[in-house]
């Protein structure tokens, strides 16, 4: 789509101009995906909410800062919750962890609400495992499979090449896998 | 998930996992009210803004040369009403 390439490009060098009607559009157009990517690294809908607005905010704040080096701006957005969720993670480690059943089910695009209703055992276990990889790896899996992105495109984002996401992605199942054995798992076929 | 059975290659079971991945880890839709409600609050100025305007030097010498000089006025017109008052009471 290179016509919307070029108009963000306008609408971020008006942003940062400190147009924020300009910032307002660039909000429309990303909030969803970093409310998606905050939600999956906190496991809860407060925290999602909380964390996005400062991202925001924090973007809002440093737009003008912005140059554009070859990173995308939506790279950009994603490094400023990737800090704030570690962040997050740093000051809530002494506290208790969340239990994941407390993990509010939000309707998945493009499924029938009654559906999400009923989350499997199976999803538990594998949202269970994943929020305990090391949180490069968790990174990866999110940018990977809920905002369906490229290996290239996360390596923008984590600051690595294609190849050393395509391995860590490899190392990541890998782990996943040895897990599932080691908690005598069987994923079986949908 | 049940209790493991090797019934699987490695491959098939990475295969097996990444479907399961992407089963679960779906994209998820925030309600309106979510977002409606983040729209309010990065269009406030939050707390690092305001520090923000308070640490530029340059605006706060303005606005502080700015109500030094305006007391300054305030002064020297009371100060002159005050002398012409005084003045015509004298007479």
């Amino acid at each position: 789509m290179p016509e919307l390439e070029y108009n963000e490009e306008e609408i971020l060098a008006r942003a940062s101009q400190g147009d924020r009607d300009s910032f307002g559009q660039l909000y429309e157009r990303y909030v969803e995906r970093i409310f998606n990517y905050v939600y999956y690294r906190t496991g809860n809908t407060h925290d999602a909410e909380d964390l996005t607005a400062r991202v925001f905010q924090r973007a809002m704040n440093h737009i003008k800062n912005y140059t554009d080096r070859g990173v995308p701006f939506s790279a950009w957005l994603y490094r400023i919750a990737h800090n704030l969720v570690a962040n997050w993670h740093r000051d809530r480690s002494r506290k208790q962890e969340i239990p994941l059943d407390d993990l509010p089910i939000l309707p998945a695009r493009g499924d029938h609400p009654e559906k999400n209703l009923v989350r499997s055992q199976e999803q538990d276990a594998l949202l269970r495992m994943i929020r305990k990889l090391p949180s490069e790896r968790q990174n990866l899996l999110i940018l990977k499979f809920v905002e369906n992105m490229s290996n290239a495109e996360i390596g923008s984002i984590m600051g690595r090449s294609e190849g050393a996401v395509k391995s860590l992605y490899h190392r990541t199942l890998l782990a996943l896998r040895d897990q599932l054995e080691d908690q005598n798992l069987n994923l079986e076929g949908e | 998930m049940t209790k493991r059975k090797k019934t699987h290659t490695p491959e098939e079971d990475i295969q097996l996992l990444e479907a399961h991945l992407a089963g679960t880890l779906k994209p998820v839709t925030p309600s309106r009210e979510v977002i409606q409600r983040l729209r309010g609050r990065i269009q406030m100025p939050n707390r690092e803004e305001i520090t923000l305007r308070l640490t530029d030097w340059r605006r706060l010498f303005i606005v502080f040369g700015g109500v030094v000089s305006g007391m300054l006025l305030l002064i020297t017109l009371a100060r002159a009403f005050y002398y012409l008052t005084g003045r015509k009471d004298m007479m």
